[in-house]
């Protein structure tokens, strides 16, 4: 089979979008945007300067009083374009993720989906905007609250999800009647100009829709300026917590702030062998482990069964697990035969590397090693590790605590859904958890008691609809939810008035 | 061509419908007496591409097990020839036709039984345009049945 079309055939220059303009930063410092697969430079892209920053913020600013007062079905009307304009751009795009980050063509389709799904959930605005109102709540007095635009929204993209993360704001922010600059991952830029290309053709006002490049100082510039209103972020629990959450409190910004997470996936015993393990392959190894909603521990829970009864239930479950994660066809991902691509950079291969050195130091046993590294096609191993499988793992070791977001899986074994509950507790991120059963029975306590914000039951990524909450609990989590509702509540302010006429 | 994704599923059911759409266009030249009955047919192909792609655009999700979603799938075992040799008397045309149909037909099914639990809009639609083909089986078997009276 042949590698599917790049529709990427020359090294591109990625520009910042202000006002309308495409702009060549001032900046000296450029970065290369290299295909992980192929290490090919795909682009360059500008680490933009506090003064670009600060330039985007300012139009958007000044164009912000035009934009509010564009009416919210005219707003939508343009979302209504842009999504058609996406349907169009529906394959280049996904590609283009492929190239960018490394992901399967399969994933990287599901990616633009879910980025289109948050438009087409956005462009309801007309009514998911409209406000509440009493008559008479004293005689001849009536009370009415409405909601308003804020301002300016600063959104800042992870690498792992290039499309799609800024579409969980940007639509509902623009609908609502606020201006956002979007400072996409420079690890892969090129999705977020795609879509400031299509926002462009889609007729949006210049000022709206703003896009710059950058790294730190741009965070730093989006941060302190007093022109942002709020930011919404997605990213490790160390930054968003310690950083965004801490400093958009100091400066009284709105904050969305998704951060880290280690996932847990109970199989009970009466689980569906076949699919359990499938799913279990798309939870611990699609995106290459890199998303917040990826499996990172594998509990085989022993729930009524004798201890002979578990040996071999865990055995067969560990068997099982071990022979389809050895299977994994891995390679460039945009030939149609790979299942799991290679990791963003080298970089977080080499970490991951030393991670699954560690576990092997910590005492746990290495059950399929990925630094043995197989793949479809001759491509450079810079960035690829095959899947990795540990058993033998205690909640206490690093790997079982801490995200790896990497293809590594660390299997547990625990007596009864009590404890697994309780190992779930004892970890501090609360993002998502899902459980494979089909006892009613448990699954309703494990429903019900788990402190997790996205539970799955017989799903391995556990990944909210547009018109549903995202949700996330203790370190997984800062600020306010997004989705549907959330978002509405975000990115507009109440305002409550009571009328009297003499 | 072992068959793991649900790209690669769409992917080469898509080509084999744009190939019999192809072949069916040719056909209707050669033989413009059938040739409405040919062209209808290659319109139905390029509908059933289109009907798969949006199937599976409409729903591709990172819920569903779309990398991990065939086993043991192979384009081999079903040996789809969408191309007609060289000077064929229009009888053993039809036949390759037939031929051709049911083949594609019981890839269609197999797929679809295949991906069912994992990525059921994409089964449904492969079923769909699976259960179809019987119909243009029974067209194509019917037109050779005249030329042999």
């Amino acid at each position: 089979m042949t590698i599917l079309e790049e529709p990427i055939k020359e090294v591109l220059t990625i520009k910042n979008y202000i006002g309308g303009e495409w702009v060549e930063s001032k900046s000296e410092k450029i970065l290369d945007v290299i295909n992980p697969a192929t290490q090919k430079v795909l682009a360059k892209v500008p680490v933009s300067t506090r003064g670009e920053i600060d330039e985007a913020v300012k139009v958007a600013k000044e164009t912000f009083p035009m934009w509010r007062n564009t009416t919210p079905v005219a707003r939508v009307r343009y979302l209504f374009r842009l999504k058609e304009l996406m349907e169009e751009a529906f394959e280049e795009v996904s590609r283009v993720q492929t190239m960018e980050h490394g992901k399967t063509i399969d994933e990287s389709r599901g990616e633009t989906r879910r980025g289109i799904e948050m438009v087409e959930v956005a462009t309801g605005i007309p009514s998911l905007m409209q406000g509440q109102l009493l008559e008479d709540i004293a005689v001849g007095i009536d009370e009415f609250a409405y909601r308003q635009p804020i301002g300016v929204f600063g959104i800042i993209g992870p690498f792992n999800f290039p499309f799609m993360v800024p579409l969980w704001f940007a639509p509902f922010a623009v609908a609502c009647g606020n201006c956002i600059v979007v400072k996409p991952s420079s690890e892969d830029p090129i999705s977020q100009t795609k879509i400031a290309e299509l926002a462009e053709e889609a007729g949006i006002p210049p000022g709206v829709w703003n896009v710059v490049n950058g790294g730190r100082d741009v965070v730093t510039g989006m941060l302190e300026h007093p022109g942002i209103d709020g930011i919404c972020f997605v990213g490790s629990t160390r930054v968003g917590r310690d950083v965004i959450y801490r400093k958009c409190g100091e400066t009284g910004k709105r904050v969305i702030a998704q951060c880290g997470a280690k996932n847990f996936v109970l199989v009970m015993p009466d689980a569906n062998l076949d699919r359990t393990i499938r799913s279990c392959m798309t939870s611990f190894y699609g995106n290459t482990g890199q998303r917040c909603l990826s499996g990172g521990n594998l509990v085989i829970v022993g729930e009524g069964l004798k201890e002979h009864e578990f040996n071999a239930f865990y055995e067969k479950i560990v068997n099982a697990f071990v022979k389809a994660a050895s299977e994994i066809r891995v390679g460039y991902a945009l030939d149609e035969r790979v299942q799991m691509g290679p990791l963003r950079d080298k970089e977080k291969k080499q970490r991951l590397v030393g991670l699954v050195q560690k576990g092997v130091d910590e005492g746990a046993k290495l059950m399929l090693d990925g630094r043995n590294i197989k793949l479809i096609g001759d491509w450079p191993h810079d960035a690829f590790l095959n899947p990795s499988v540990f058993t033998e793992v205690t909640p206490d070791m690093y790997i079982a605590k801490e995200e790896l977001f990497g293809p590594i899986a660390n299997i547990m074994r625990v007596k009864t859904l009590d404890k697994a509950i309780e190992i779930i507790h004892n970890n501090p991120y609360g993002n998502a958890s899902s459980i494979f059963t089909q006892n009613g029975k448990w699954t309703r306590k494990f429903v019900h008691e788990v402190k997790i914000g996205n539970v799955g039951i017989n799903i391995g990524i556990v990944a909210p609809m547009a018109f549903f909450p995202f949700a996330g609990m203790k370190q997984s989590f800062y600020g306010v939810l997004h989705g549907q509702k959330e978002s509405i509540d975000f990115f507009t302010d109440r305002k409550v008035v009571i009328q009297r006429w003499f | 061509m072992e068959i793991v994704t649900a790209s690669a599923a769409v992917g080469y059911i898509g080509k084999v419908e744009e190939n019999s759409a192809k072949l069916y266009e040719d056909i209707a030249q050669k033989h413009p007496k059938d040739g409405e009955t040919f062209l209808s047919l290659a319109k139905e192909n390029r509908r059933n591409k289109k009907s798969i792609q949006y199937a599976y655009q409409g729903v591709i999700s990172d819920k569903l097990e779309a990398c991990f979603c065939f086993d043991n799938f192979d384009t081999d075992n079903y040996s789809i020839k969408t191309e007609l040799p060289e000077g064929i008397t229009y009888p053993d045309a039809l036949r390759k036709l037939i031929d051709m149909e049911e083949k594609t037909q019981k890839f269609l099914l197999d797929a679809a039984k295949q991906s069912k639990s994992l990525v059921p809009d994409v089964s449904w639609i492969f079923e769909r345009v699976g259960k179809k083909r019987t119909e243009r089986i029974a067209k194509l078997r019917l037109m050779l049945d005249k030329i042999a009276k």
